[in-house]
């Protein structure tokens, strides 16, 4: 069933690297504007579960890499079949200066949050996404926290340790 | 124990009430929130210490800040410690209110929890046991015996220094300062 | 009528966890329902790319406080996988049994936040008192009560003390006497089916669409187990079925709960009776000088809320590149609970909150 897919994949689409590990992994790893296509027919091929949207900061090569993960429902019946087993991890790479991507929300609803903790932690963009307000941090910083270049020993020492002691003998002066 | 001393209670009966109806606010603040529940059920009992949870702020005088605090949860602890009635103690528990613990490298988390809020005692252990809630807390009457626990006092006595200090760490605060000159409300 | 905005906040008698959810309500009714988290947030990710592979472990039993042991044995079959580890047979079968007790402690803390939310105090009571028993289970075996740290790549840290085999039937037995009355007092109740039945009612459509997993997925008639569709561990090696039920309320969501624990309960004695004596760990090398090869991988397993899933980028150093917890309340508190949450009642918020058992700091991480 993995061939044939494969096959199918390869044959409706350019620009486009297909790799089946053994366990049954597929890591498809295509272009920025063939991601809408791409998990539409594989969500019309029974992957009607996104189970992740996630991003890695390469900062030698100056891309981020999106990762959409996604995993079959099973058929109903008694026993589940091993075909059923395969997971697809599709990545595509954007430009780290300015990164902007389009949203997957019209194909599977519950990517809205993990687009909303992406643009808040990361600082990339998607077109399309109706609420992008902040999520989980309380303020705004000058490098979204979740990049490399953002070192969390140094901001903690600049911002916390610099508040001082409430000192009992100062204090009660 | 001096539960049982009728002539403790005639001479000091304000401080033997403070001491024994100790109500702790119901605010699950972190991690430590798993070792709140046994500790308040009939396993480690809890009452007959005289800590119950209650339902609101302005009902309670003890604040267990149970683990770590972040920068969200931190405006909401202070509120509650200024919504409620003096006298009132609070209890770090657990070693990160102490000094940050296992997430001291973290942007999202504040390290020391009394340059914000004054603090009367500390629990160490990640998680202490139910044991140890019962150990601070006969620690706490002590304090209270000899009139140490003196952490609400502080707060009115230096209260601009503790508001100055929330300042640095937030900008401009959304609540006014609640207490305008020194000491006086 | 008048429309109000209410927050259901983080200190709240009925919230357990800090979690708060903002509500426009018009009389008793809720319109919208807004959820804001963000108590939590530590930036475990971010933490994680700064320490060694072996110093993380401490560190990712932290990240649900409820249930640490899932956590411990994702990221361990992560690492497995990328570097190449094989688990001896025995270790399979302990890990195995260890996630089956953690899974029915878990379940008991559920059922003391939902009985005391609904008010019947005598079940929160007894409930927290059996985990309890589960609890000293293990303290001997792992040494603490909360946190455990137990489970290393390529095995348990130690084998079952003497005479453990025989505590752990104990407790169970002591535990699985009390079910007929835990029936008669609460699960049977005719007032707990009153309160619960028909409210937060979804369909099988609406969870696949909104990516609900877990005990809402088995609530709507779908038998979805990671333990049955990728079994790891030592779950091919019994007989167990999975429990589903048919409506898709709360009330179908805490006897799925129940019937989970009762199965837990006959699959540990089955492994129990069928352990093979052996190794419980592969050695592993210098912890020190530990350098995973580049890869990336997306393992999954099956925690007491649903499909926990790991993906992870290593970059051939002895620290992790790139680490994502892929948790079952992020669907369930953040997109779930804001569609169910409507037309409900104020009095049935932390009703509906507990039956989708959303614990926060799974979300915020």
């Amino acid at each position: 069933m993995n061939h044939s897919m494969k096959n199918q994949l390869l044959s409706l689409f350019t620009e486009i690297q297909i790799d089946i590990k053994k366990d049954n992994e597929m890591i498809i790893n295509a272009a920025k504007n063939a991601i809408i296509g791409i998990l539409s027919f594989c969500k019309s091929k029974g992957y009607e579960h996104l189970a992740l949207v996630s991003c890695v900061d390469w900062i030698e090569q100056k891309k981020f890499e999106l990762v959409y993960i996604l995993s079959p429902y099973p058929e109903q019946e008694p026993e589940f079949s091993k075909k059923e087993k395969t997971n697809i991890i599709l990545k595509t790479r954007i430009d780290r200066e300015q990164p902007e991507i389009v949203s997957v929300i019209n194909i599977f609803k519950n990517a809205e949050p993990y687009e909303r903790e992406i643009h808040e932690l990361f600082g990339i963009n998607f077109n399309g996404h109706p609420r992008l307000t902040p999520l989980f941090l309380e303020r705004t910083y000058k490098i979204p926290p979740f990049r490399k270049n953002f070192d969390t020993r140094e901001y903690v020492k600049k911002v916390f340790d610099e508040i001082p002691f409430i000192d009992k003998k100062e204090a009660s002066k | 124990m001096d539960r049982n001393q009728i002539s403790k209670w005639i001479k000091s009966p304000v401080k033997m009430g403070h001491k024994y109806s100790l109500h702790a606010v119901y605010f699950c603040t972190g991690c430590g929130i798993i070792e709140i529940p046994p500790s308040i059920t009939a396993r480690w009992d809890a009452e007959r210490f005289g800590v119950i949870p209650v339902a609101t702020s302005r009902q309670a005088n003890l604040f267990l800040i149970t683990g770590y605090v972040s920068l969200k949860t931190l405006k909401a602890i202070i509120r509650t410690y200024e919504q409620m009635a003096e006298p009132k103690f609070t209890v770090g528990f657990g070693s990160c209110p102490i000094n940050g613990g296992m997430y001291w490298d973290s942007y999202n988390t504040i390290k020391h929890l009394d340059k914000y809020i004054p603090v009367d005692g500390w629990i160490a252990g990640c998680m202490p046991r139910p044991e140890a809630i019962f150990v601070a807390v006969t620690h706490l009457w002590t304090l209270i015996d000899r009139e140490m626990a003196d952490g609400y006092k502080r707060y009115r006595k230096n209260y601009k220094f503790y508001r100055s200090n929330q300042e640095k760490l937030y900008g401009k605060l959304e609540w006014p300062p609640l207490f305008q000159k020194d000491g006086a409300k | 009528m008048r429309k109000l905005e209410l927050y259901f906040g983080p200190q709240h008698l009925g919230m357990v966890g800090n979690f708060s959810i903002t509500l426009n309500v018009e009389g008793d009714r809720i319109i919208k329902a807004k959820a804001n988290p963000g108590y939590l947030h530590r930036g475990f990710e971010k933490l994680m790319e700064y320490r060694t592979w072996i110093q993380n472990f401490p560190l990712v039993c932290r990240i649900n406080v409820v249930e640490p042991d899932h956590m411990e044995m994702i990221y361990a079959m992560a690492v497995e996988k990328l570097a190449g580890i094989e688990v001896p047979e025995r270790a399979q079968y302990i890990r195995t049994i260890y996630l089956e007790l953690a899974r029915i402690a878990s379940h008991l803390f559920g059922l003391w936040a939902y009985a005391n939310m609904l008010g019947l105090d005598t079940v929160a009571q007894w409930a927290m008192y059996h985990r309890d028993l589960i609890l000293d289970l293990f303290e001997e075996l792992t040494g603490a009560r909360v946190y455990h740290i137990y489970i290393w790549p390529g095995g348990v840290r130690r084998d079952f003390p003497p005479g453990f085999k025989e505590k752990i039937i104990k407790t169970l037995h002591s535990i699985g006497s009390c079910v007929p009355d835990y029936n008669d007092i609460f699960f049977h109740n005719k007032l707990f089916y009153q309160r619960a039945a028909d409210i937060g009612k979804l369909n099988r459509e609406q969870v696949t669409a909104m990516g609900g997993v877990g005990q809402v997925m088995r609530a709507t008639g779908m038998k979805y187990d990671i333990r049955k569709i990728e079994p790891y561990g030592a779950y091919d090696k019994v007989e167990w079925n999975v429990p589903v039920r048919e409506n898709g309320d709360a009330y179908s969501r805490i006897m799925v709960v129940r019937d989970e624990m009762i199965e837990s309960v006959h699959m540990i004695f089955k492994l129990l009776d069928k352990m093979p004596g052996g190794k419980t760990y592969t050695r592993t090398p210098n912890p020190f000088k530990w350098n995973i090869p580049a890869g990336e991988t997306y393992v999954r397993c099956e925690s007491s809320r649903g499909e926990l899933g790991l993906y992870m980028v290593s970059d051939g150093k002895d620290k992790p590149y790139r680490v994502h917890f892929r948790t079952p309340s992020y669907s369930h508190g953040l997109t779930i609970l804001e569609k169910v949450l409507q037309n409900e009642s104020i009095a049935d918020v932390g009703n509906i909150m507990i039956s989708l058992y959303v614990v926060a700091p799974e979300i915020d991480r």
